[in-house]
């Protein structure tokens, strides 16, 4: 009963650690405010793992009345950020707070998860049956997509393609995990890849690059492909068992742009090598592993597809953020969840791992 | 399948495609990106060795090198390259424009030292030096840079350095020669240049993704080329190239004893600085000038030997007994050969091998010529080194060319007929010699019968070459042919008709033989080559005039060659 608590626990605790080693390697030589970043790192890993137990110990049925302020909530800080959130590497993304930066738009993936997890399992009067199979095309997937829309644009615009698409990739598996009809969702998709090359002239500059590039590094390999060349060299250097800790000159001389934050796996690999990039990669498929299976023993819908959300959020974000590093995905600003650098990520990541063991130890008071 | 299976199935997929991602990285490719990241954090920064010395025989130095300073500028910060330029240029009086014209040539990365200017003097890099402390971006690094001390004396035994081109780059790709390397042109500087140039050191360092300097990796120090010893005497080299100054023509002296070259020059000559200074336009006018100052003529170019080739008549004559001492033959200012006249340049009376060679007397040796025959001419001028190279060792030596009869018929399909025997006689028609195989030529009459190997480098690196040097040839003539034409070559200067009869006012005794070469067109070339002291023979000297007159002009050139080495002591 207990035991997906530990497993989920001390996964995410092996994982926050090499990310603080990572972490540290990566700055070590730098001076000033760097130098304790690896300490900020360890604090939020502290008051994350505060929030992981007081979240697995906060009955997740109360989210489900909470829900609408939830979603308020976020996208009050959405619009807020919008208009008085500092601006940062050429983003609007951060809130600032006392001795800290907030970004809401992690809170804002977690909140969107537990609204659509609620609207998609409200049930008929008779609290038999899903309501969702019968949805029409309206309720099914309009009016859905317009609350997902909204602070999706919000985010998008900051701008963050990356986290806005992610909602959008999530949504659309939650669409497929309830009973919605195929019909709806594949005409969703249909609505959402015609228009794409009319989406390109609405694309910032920096963006269209980025895509370019992906395409082809090597078209700009100063600019815009520098990072995922440089990403690459510094996975595959590390060859078999990597260079050693503290011993990778990709990361540590600075070649490897971003190199604590979303390109931690890059320094991480290089580092360790294949040896530990694929432990690495394994610790990640074991705790969403874990998340799968919670949702598939929770006979409540709402708790099943929350489940089923949270583990998608950190699926997909770990895939595309892995992938980017390897260059097989644009570099969008995604970050490795528990594992890279920022105070927002690793909060919000424990608080929703929290929520998972909840729903876990819960299930049975159904 | 359930839905649930699927997306199971789904995120089980996406996940084995980042491990196949990892191993392509990692395992498939990871001996690349090792190489790649190596090469990003990993900088060389050269610093060359001086080009090995050229020095003269008793080691003085004819070519060295002065240390130069480059200038060079990290053009990390971008933006303050117009203000360190402008500072730059107030210390060394060039413009702002062409220093930054020569950044952007020379700009590669943010992260590799740009060079600005080079060939700066010690005071002004000091001061830059001194600037450094406000501007950590500037950096001077000394050069060794080629020196001439005597200008363009030698310049043709020496040769030139210049950037290596691509034809020699090609060839010597695999010996560690690069693109911008700075290699030998001509002369020894080329033939030599494996030894002569200096091994690149330098230091191997780790830098950050600035170009910010992290540690120190490793270091090689550079090394210093090996120094060539010429057999060059300089005195005597200063001496011929004084005689010979504005006279387009070539001087060379010879030990006949061991071939060593004492002195080689030729005129028009070069500056080998001019390369190292740089300037297009004086490079460009030397590789224009229609009087080719960058030939060797001395090895490089074949003239006809005109009278000097009466020697190989008189061998020729003398060893196959068709001539002896005895012999004479009228001269009457010209003899007929078949139908045709072939004229002497004057009228000489009855003359033997003595007065025949002393008063270069065409009609002895149209007779003795046609006696002897074409094909055995041909064979003793072989014989006594002539068309065929020396196997000296500087580049470009040209093999000159003595005609016979098979090659006329073969190339020109035309017979040879007496008249042709008569011109080959007095060195016309289509023989060719150089003047260092005219000097070869007169050495065994100096060394009792030897044929000797001429060679310009005594030593490199300190070993002496000289025993590597192939032996002299003994020509096994009878000792009789030797004297006697040694003789008649002593009589050319004390006979009171002898055509070097000028020569005989100087205090030590001379032999030696003129000669007068008819060109096609302008006035005609002239030699004189010969050797002294006549008993106990030191030097042979060739002295060639590029229509430089009749071969007294010659003679006159090497009477004051000659009349400056006694002056100076060297003759004794």
């Amino acid at each position: 009963m207990r035991n997906s608590f530990f497993i989920i626990l001390i996964l995410a605790l092996i994982i926050s650690i090499s990310g603080v080693l990572s972490i540290y390697s990566s700055t070590y030589q730098k001076e000033g405010v760097w130098q304790d970043i690896h300490m900020r790192q360890l604090l939020w890993i502290a008051i994350g793992l505060v929030c992981f137990f007081l979240a697995s110990g906060f009955n997740y049925r109360k989210l489900w009345d909470a829900n609408y302020f939830i979603y308020g909530t976020a996208l009050f800080l959405l619009l807020f950020v919008f208009i008085l959130g500092i601006v940062r590497l050429g983003a609007q993304r951060w809130l600032k707070f006392a001795w800290f930066n907030f970004q809401p738009s992690e809170f804002a993936k977690l909140a969107i998860i537990i609204f659509l997890a609620r609207y998609f399992s409200k049930k008929s009067v008779n609290y038999t049956s899903l309501l969702s199979g019968k949805f029409g095309i309206f309720r099914g997937l309009i009016l859905p997509f317009i609350f997902v829309a909204v602070p999706m644009f919000l985010i998008i615009e900051q701008p963050d393609l990356g986290s806005g698409l992610m909602l959008l990739f999530v949504f659309v598996c939650l669409l497929y995990l309830t009973e919605v009809r195929l019909k709806y969702i594949f005409t969703l998709l249909g609505c959402l890849v015609l228009p794409l090359p009319f989406f390109w002239h609405f694309l910032r500059e920096y963006q269209k690059q980025r895509l370019l590039v992906f395409l082809n590094p090597n078209i700009d390999p100063l600019g815009a492909g520098y990072t995922i060349i440089q990403s690459k060299i510094a996975i595959g250097s590390g060859g078999f068992f990597g260079r050693g800790w503290l011993s990778g000159s990709q990361s540590q001389l600075y070649f490897l742009p971003e190199s604590h934050t979303d390109f931690i796996f890059a320094t991480f690999s290089e580092q360790w090598g294949f040896a530990g990039s694929f432990l690495l990669i394994l610790l990640y498929f074991l705790i969403i592993r874990q998340g799968f299976i919670i949702a598939q023993r929770t006979q409540d819908t709402f708790g099943r597809l929350l489940a089923y959300g949270i583990s998608l959020l950190l699926a997909i974000q770990v895939f595309i953020n892995i992938a980017m590093n390897m260059g097989l995905a644009p570099v969008v600003g995604l970050p490795l969840p528990l594992m890279s650098y920022g105070g927002s990520s690793v909060l919000v990541t424990f608080i929703a791992l929290g929520i998972l063991v909840n729903i876990d130890r819960t299930r049975n008071v159904f | 399948m359930e839905r649930k299976h699927f997306l199971n199935f789904l995120i089980i997929f996406m996940f084995i495609g980042l491990i196949v991602g990892l191993t392509n990285l990692d395992l498939v490719n990871g001996r690349k990106f090792r190489k790649q990241s190596d090469s990003n954090c990993i900088r060389l920064i050269s610093q060359s060795g001086a080009r090995g010395n050229i020095l003269d025989r008793n080691g003085e130095i004819i070519v060295n090198n002065i240390i130069s300073y480059d200038l060079m500028v990290l053009p990390q910060d971008i933006e303050r390259i117009d203000q360190i330029l402008g500072k730059i240029s107030r210390i060394l009086g060039t413009s702002v424009k062409e220093l930054k014209d020569s950044f952007k040539k020379n700009f590669i990365s943010v992260s590799v030292p740009v060079t600005v200017a080079s060939n700066i003097d010690l005071k002004k890099a000091v001061v830059l030096g001194e600037i450094k402390s406000e501007e950590p971006g500037i950096i001077v690094t000394p050069k060794p840079l080629r020196n001439y001390p005597y200008g363009a004396l030698g310049c043709h035994i020496i040769g030139y350095v210049n950037q290596i081109d691509r034809w020699r780059l090609t060839k010597l790709e695999d010996y560690g020669y690069k693109t911008k390397d700075i290699v030998g042109f001509g002369g020894v500087e080329e033939r030599y240049d494996y030894y002569l140039r200096q091994e690149e050191g330098g230091l191997s360092v780790e830098v950050n993704h600035r170009g910010k300097f992290m540690r120190v990796l490793g270091f090689e120090a550079p090394k210093n080329g090996k120094d060539v010893q010429l057999t060059i005497d300089l005195s005597i080299q200063k001496i011929a190239e004084n005689a010979l100054s504005g006279k387009k023509g070539s001087v060379v002296v010879m030990d006949p004893r061991t071939g060593e070259v004492l002195a080689m020059t030729n005129y028009p000559n070069f500056d080998p600085g001019v390369f190292v200074s740089g300037r297009h336009s004086q490079v460009a006018g030397l590789f224009n000038n229609p009087g080719s100052p960058l030939i060797n003529r001395a090895i490089a170019s074949s003239y006809p030997p005109a009278s000097i080739f009466k020697i190989v008549d008189s061998c020729a004559g003398l060893e196959l007994k068709k001539v002896n001492t005895a012999t004479s033959f009228l001269c009457q200012g010209s003899t007929m050969v078949g139908s045709r006249q072939f004229k002497c340049w004057d009228t000489h009376g009855p003359q033997d091998i003595y007065h025949a060679l002393a008063n270069s007397c065409d009609v002895y040796f149209y007779k003795t010529g046609l006696l002897v025959g074409p094909q055995t001419i041909h064979d003793y001028a072989l014989k006594l080194g002539l068309g065929k190279s020396t196997s000296f060792e500087l580049p470009y030596e040209t093999s000159g060319f003595i005609p016979s009869p098979l090659w006329r018929k073969l190339n020109k399909f035309k017979s040879w007929y007496d008249g042709d025997t008569a011109n080959l006689s007095i060195g016309q028609g289509d023989c060719l010699v150089t003047p260092l195989q005219a000097a070869n030529l007169i050495t065994p009459f100096a060394n009792g019968g030897y044929l000797v190997n001429p060679y310009v480098v005594k030593a490199v690196g300190g070993v002496e070459l000289s025993p590597k040097k192939r032996k002299n040839i003994n020509l096994n003539f009878r000792k009789n042919t030797i004297e006697v034409v040694a003789k008649g070559l002593r009589k050319a200067i004390t006979d009171q008709k002898g055509t070097a009869h000028v020569l005989s006012s100087l205090p030590v005794s001379i032999a030696g033989k003129t000669g007068t070469a008819q060109v096609p067109r302008g006035s005609t070339h002239a030699w004189f080559t010969g050797f002294f002291p006549y008993d106990k023979p030191k030097y042979v000297i060739c002295v060639f005039l590029e229509n430089g007159g009749p071969g007294h002009a010659a003679v006159v050139c090497a009477r004051k060659i000659i009349e400056d080495m006694c002056l100076q002591g060297l003759v004794e």
